[in-house]
Parts: C-alpha cells; structure tokens; sequence
C-alpha cells in the first residue's frame, strides 16, 4: 500500500508540473492584463508603470522562472485584481466549494443509493418507475434554470428560505437542492443498474433460499457488490464539484472557487488562475487516492 | 410524523419572517452585482467601488452635481491664481474617521499619492493622465494646486480627487479605508458583506441611514428577487427583463452613450460619404422600446445631454435608406473601394441584448450594400482594437463602444476619443484638435458655446462616428424607501441621500 501511494503521489507530482507549465503559458497567450485593469484613458507611462508593478514587462521565460523561483518557497504571488496573496484568495474560495461540495455529494450517495437499491429492486415497478423518471429529469435540467425558478417559488413567493447568501443554515437549502438534482439522478441510475445485476447473481438466489430477508439482501450482500461502479461516478461527481459549481456560486451568491476561476480568467488574474488550478487538481489528486483506497475496503479481492 | 411537519413548518415561517424583515428600521441593504476587487479611495471612480465609497467614506475636495454644477465639499471655496495654479481654501472642523483632523497636509498627500508610480489609481490614470500635479501647502486649510499644462477646469478635476490621511502608503493599496465621509468602514467579510455605519463624528448632517451592508450577487433576477424578497433595499443595475415591477423599478439616463468608432485613416471609411451612409443607413428609432429599453434617447454626441455644451439642437440622422445607397454609389463613381469588407466589432455583454443590438445594425448596413461582417468579441479582445496602438492589417473596422460621462463636461470625454493623440481616437483632425484646446481652455459660457461646436463639428461635418443611443439604466428601490436612482447612481450611490417612508 505505501509504495503505491509512492506511486500515485510521484504521478500526480509529475501532473501537477506539467498543468503548471501548461497552464501558465496558455493563460499568458489570452494577452496583457494592462488594458483590464487601467482606465481605457491611461498613458502609456501609467501602462509601464502597472507592468513593471506585476513583473510582466520580463520576457516570459524570465516570468516563468521567478514564478516557479518563488513557488518553491510556496509564494504563489499576488492576485492582480484584489492586491492580496492569490493563495489566500483561492483558499477561501476554495473551503466554500468545499463545504458545498461535501454537504451534497453526501446527501446524493445517501439518497441515490437507498433510492436507486429499491428502484433495482422493485424493478419495472411503480417505485421504480416514478425514481427513473425523476431521476432522469434531474440528469438532464439545467441547473441555472431550475435555480432561477426555485428562488421564484421558495423565496418570492413562498418566502421559506433566502433567496441567496451564506449567513444561516436556511441558505444552504436551495443551493444545495439545485446542485443535488444532477448528480443524484446520475448515480441512482448507475446504482439501479448495478444493482440490477447484482440482485439477479447466484450469492444472491442463494442468500433468498436461505431465507435471509429483503433488507439484508439488499444493503449486505448486493449493494457491497454493486457500489465499485458507483464509486468510480461518485468520483466524477465530486470532482466536478470540486472544481466549482459555477452557475450555483454565481446564482447564489457563494464565494466558490469556480466563480472565481472564471472571473480570474476573464480579468486575466494570472497569480489566481495558477493558484486555483494547483489547489483544486491537488484535492482531486487526493480524492482519487482515496477512492482508490476504498475500492480496496470494498473488494478485498483488489490490493495495490 | 405530524409534530415533525409542525415543527418543520413552524421553522420555515420563523425563518421567513427573518429572512424577510429589513436589516433594522434604519438599516439598508444594498445588492451589488460584483464584488468589489479593492476598497482604495483613489480608485473609487470605478462604478463597484464607487457605489461603496464614494462620498460615503471618502470624500472629495468639491463636488459635482449634475443639476446645480460644481460644489463645495472639503473646500469651502477656491480661486484661479493664474498660470495653472488654483487656490483651495479647505473647510475646517473635518475630522478622519481615525479621529485625526483632515487639514491643508492631507489633501497635498492625497494629490501625490493619486499620482504615485507605486499602484495604479484609477483616478490619477483616468483624470490626470499626462497632467503633473504640484500641490503647495499655503497654511493647515489652504492649498495651491499648479496643473501644468494649465487646467482651467482644475476644480471640476478636484472633484474625483478623494482625500485619504497624509500617513496612507503611498506604495500599496489600503484594505480598510480611512475617510472623512458621513460614514466608517466597520468590516468586509470577503465574498461576502461590506458593512458601514454612520459616522457619530461627521462635520455634517447626521445621515438618516445609520448603517449600510452590501452584498454580492452577478446574477440579475437574484438581485430584483432579493428586494422583492425584502431581502434588500436597493439593487443598482439590474436587467431590463426584471424590471417588472413599477412600483419598485426605476429607470434613469444612466450616463453610457453607445455609439460605433469609425477609423477614418482606413479605406472606404476615410470618405465622408461612406461615414454619412453608415449614419442613414441605421434606423435608431426601431431598436427603443424592442430591445432597447423604453426611454432610450437617440443620439448626436458622445456625452449626454446632461454635459455642458451639448447641442440639442442638432438632429439624429435619418433613417433613409435611399440616400444612404446613393452616397455609395457617388463614393463607388468616384474610385472609393466600398466594396471592401467592414469588420462591425461588438463587445459581449457590455450592455443588455447587445448581441441582437449588434445583428440588427448589421443586417441595416447589408441592406444597404455594404460589404460586412460582424464580430463579437470578450472585453479583453475588444480593448486590444479600441485602443491604441491599433492592431496591424486590421483593415476597416466599426467598434461597438459604450462610453461613460457622468461628470458634465465634455472634456472627460471628447480629449480620448477624438483628438489626434488621444488613446481611443479614431481621427487625426487637426481642426478637431484645435477646437479641443479651446473649449478645453475656455471657462463659463464661451467653454459652453465651444464644446457646442466641436459637438456639430463631429456631427455634420467631420461625420466622426456612428452615435447611436444614450442608455437607460433601472435599478430596484424597496418601497419603505425614499430614494430615486439618477445618473450618478450609474457610479456612486450616496446613502445620506436616502430617507424613509
């Protein structure tokens, strides 16, 4: 096991360097932040003035090398819109996305996989029916519009929770709610259709013969069987998550990090770009690892 | 089950009933549509930042107001000296919010500070680029300020010119300003709030708002649902499609003129005939009350009507599609290449629906047979070919721009977009150059009568631009408030102006 988190932590090592060349070259191609950040009616001299301030009158390979100079020492420079450490700016960011992220992925394994057991095994039923209905609706709404009409109904009109913020645990319910939506329609999907499968398996017709009841049937001997795929998507689904619910931050008002990373590209806030695409590829790096450190819990046949 | 649904139901009233009461009764909520990046006095010029701090913390030296001109505020008064230099007698018994007196020291710093190679202030950039500033401290409440080139309009300048303590670093922006204003800045919460409450210490009237928060939400129908919500008080800016509510929605000229930026240097535009085809050939009247708002007013110079100098009498071209085609037929006998394919630029999302703005227009000038295509382009893009120094072989181009002058006087204005060095000028007129300078140097009603020239010269004769449309902003006003949104509020929102109801 440690020689393969060796591995896995060497690899994603490698990975993170070649995003960072990537990355800070790519983003340095979209052009020179200057004219963003200065008045359209700036001189020239003012122009120099804000180049020579952010280090970007250097040739690019003299910027990239004080960049990664100063990356070493874990100085990921300074945001060009906030004048404030660009760390601190994604970091704070960052444990909104991953609060959020937490709070629903959670609740969707909870109920996607209660939900999506009973749909396999009811399966062509009423309760099966009505799951794959809705849960297909969830997986192909937008979730800008679902957010728009949620705050309509629950907030106008109903007045039951805020309409958006951060300040009490009544708002969460919406935002959280209209992330929920997508990913619990997709892994209760792959769960009834793992499930499936797993319930019509011989340990299965041998548990039944045995006399062991439905509950057990279900979340003991099939549902450890069947949840390796389920894994792999809820992976997906969190690191999509991770990487910022973009139109659930901008609706809502929560001070993600995906907001921010497109709002750091378009005013080519380069320090902040590098920064928030380092922290959320390492917390995925980590995810993975940990995702494969569960699918060994779960099938003891798989060691590393 | 049932006590859970009672309990559950009980706690969603309770909650409703929190969520929509008012802050407190003399609290006001203000939903901003972007985050402010800094909180610097000497950038509050910028709209976001503005509407936090401008004349709520930071205070200028005077004051323009759009309907009685030019006004005190930190200086009591003020005379030209001659030869560039002015004289500002500073109001006394100001205090800092950090308790210290606001004296003659604090505005000279303030002035160089603005100016400091060290960071980039929007002010010192915007309204005094190129201009060297020499304040010269006479006592503790009087100044010289020396323009040079000479400034005749030295005290409208001074009026975006925020005075902060003499001890702010002149080497980096502040994150807690300190400011003379009716208010102190209490907390930003990033992402999140800025609160400010009043100042107990103001020189001047006691502001009936005693306190003030500000949120962040990009999303349009978010911030109109949130004052319906009662969730805030004031949302600025929002979109034309959710402001549906007359009650609550104001519309106002919001100061932004939208106009198209010809290049005269490049062929077929350099030909007059070809300028006054692109002008004939749009009809304004189609776009207002359809995908412009109701209200919007045509246009026939770059600043609004609100500006000094601006020529009510000239008359937006016609909608003639007939003359515009004859035009190019003379241009085409007389050996000008209209035939050769016009770039119409657009900028996304620089104002609502401008993308079928932009359709429409170019859908009018095919009609009448121009060669054209239509490019929309993100606003870094878009700057790259706005502003000098123009990109090579770009060819001829049309640019869609929307420009703002809520200062009322043209010379925030006409400098930048139509002199020969100016950063966004399309022309290298020496006429137009020289009817700068004059109006520029002229005061009281001869500047008036200047500017009026120079707004029929661009017009009629030079034919400079495509002037299209000046905007109509709405904002959303809770009804316990007593507010009416104007066209400052475009970049300031000054909460000692609010009452209730």
């Amino acid at each position: 096991m440690l020689k393969f988190l060796g591995t896995r932590a060497i690899t994603s090592a490698i990975s993170l360097v070649g995003l960072v060349l990537l990355v800070f070259f790519l983003s340095r191609l979209t052009g020179d932040p200057t004219g963003l950040y200065l008045p359209l009616d700036a001189s020239e001299e003012s122009r120099n003035q804000f180049r020579e301030i952010h280090g970007l009158n250097d040739p690019l390979l003299i910027q990239f090398f004080n960049y990664l100079g100063d990356l070493i020492r874990l100085d990921f420079g300074d945001s060009i819109r906030r004048s404030e450490p660009a760390i601190d700016v994604v970091l704070r960011g960052f444990g909104w996305t991953l609060q959020l992220a937490a709070v629903t992925m959670s609740l969707v394994v909870f109920f996607a996989v209660i939900v999506g057991s009973l749909a396999a095994f009811h399966v062509g039923g009423v309760f099966d029916r009505i799951a794959t209905f809705f849960s297909l609706i969830g997986a192909s709404a937008p979730d800008f519009w679902i957010a728009i009409i949620a705050i309509v109904i629950f907030s106008v009109n109903l007045g039951w929770v805020p309409t958006s913020g951060t300040g009490t645990v009544w708002h969460w319910v919406l935002p959280v709610s209209v992330l929920f939506i997508r990913p619990f329609g997709l892994i209760l999907q792959i769960v009834r259709g793992s499930m499936i499968t797993a319930l019509s398996s011989a340990y299965v017709k041998t548990a039944r013969a045995k006399g062991i009841k439905n509950r057990p049937i279900i979340f003991v001997h099939a549902l450890r069987n069947a949840l390796l795929p389920v894994i792999t998507v809820i992976g997906d689904q969190a690191a999509a998550l991770l990487n910022g619910a973009v139109v659930v931050e901008s609706i809502f008002g929560f001070p993600g990090v995906g907001k921010l990373m497109i709002d750091s590209i378009l005013q080519r806030d380069f320090t902040v770009v590098m920064a928030a695409i380092m922290v959320t590829a390492t917390a995925i790096f980590v995810m993975n690892i940990l995702i494969d450190i569960f699918y060994s819990i779960l099938d003891p046949r798989i060691r590393y | 089950m049932t006590r859970k649904l009672h309990l559950f139901m009980t706690s969603a009233l309770a909650s409703s009933v929190a969520f929509g009461a008012q802050a407190q009764d003399n609290s006001v909520t203000v939903v901003l549509s972007e985050e402010l990046e800094i909180v610097e006095p000497c950038s509050s010029t910028k709209s976001n930042v503005g509407r936090v701090l401008f004349q709520n913390i930071s205070e200028t030296v005077t004051e323009m107001d759009p309907h009685t001109g030019l006004q005190p505020r930190l200086a009591e008064s003020w005379e030209d000296k001659g030869n560039g230099t002015w004289r500002f007698t500073l109001r006394q018994g100001v205090t800092f919010s950090d308790g210290t007196d606001m004296r003659a020291d604090d505005v000279a710093h303030s002035l160089v500070r603005m100016k400091s190679p060290d960071i980039a202030c929007e002010i010192g950039a915007k309204f005094f680029g190129g201009i060297e500033i020499t304040p010269n401290i006479i006592d503790e409440y009087t100044i010289d300020v020396t323009a040079n080139p000479a400034q005749p309009i030295l005290p409208m300048l001074m009026s975006t010119v925020t005075v902060t303590p003499s001890d702010t670093p002149l080497d980096r922006f502040v994150d807690h300003p300190i400011g003379t204003g009716p208010y102190t800045f209490d907390e930003y919460i990033r992402g999140q709030s800025i609160t400010l409450t009043a100042n107990p210490d103001y020189w001047g009237e006691q502001p009936t708002v005693q306190s003030a928060t500000y949120v962040f939400r990009a999303d349009s129908a978010v911030r109109s649902a949130m004052v319906a919500a009662g969730e805030a008080d004031i949302a600025p800016n929002i979109a034309l499609q959710d402001a549906t509510d007359p009650a609550m929605d104001f519309s106002y000229p919001n100061s932004e003129t939208v106009f198209l930026r010809i290049e005269h240097a490049q062929a077929p535009l350099n030909d007059v005939r070809v300028r006054e085809a692109l002008n004939l050939a749009v009809d304004r009247e189609a776009f207002v009350g359809t995908i412009l708002a109701d209200g919007t007013l045509l246009a026939t110079g770059i600043t609004p009507p609100s500006t000094i100098g601006y020529d009510a009498d000239l008359k937006p071209y016609p909608f003639d599609q007939d003359r515009a085609r004859e035009l190019l037929e003379e241009a085409r006998a007389d050996g000008v290449a209209v035939d050769t394919e016009i770039t119409l630029i657009g900028r996304t999302n620089n104002f609502a629906n401008v993308l079928e703005t932009m359709e429409a227009l170019l859908a009018m000038y095919q009609d009448v047979g121009f060669n054209m295509k239509l490019e929309m382009v993100e606003v870094a893009e878009w700057l790259e070919r706005y502003a000098k120094p123009f990109p090579e072989n770009r060819g001829p181009q049309l640019i869609e721009a929307q420009h703002d002058n809520a200062n009322g006087d043209p010379v925030f204005s006409m400098y930048f977009k139509y002199h020969s060095e100016g950063q966004q000028s399309g022309l290298t007129d020496p006429v137009v150059d020289a009817m700068i300078a004059d109006a520029t140097a002229a005061t009281g009603d001869k500047r008036a009568e200047k500017w009026s020239e120079l707004f029929g010269y661009l017009h009629e004769e030079s034919i400079a631009d495509v002037m299209l449309f000046h905007m109509v902003g709405f904002s959303r006003v809770n009804e316990r408030l007593d507010f009416t949104p104007s066209i400052r509020t475009n970049s300031e929102l000054q909460l000692s102006q609010i009452q209730f109801n």
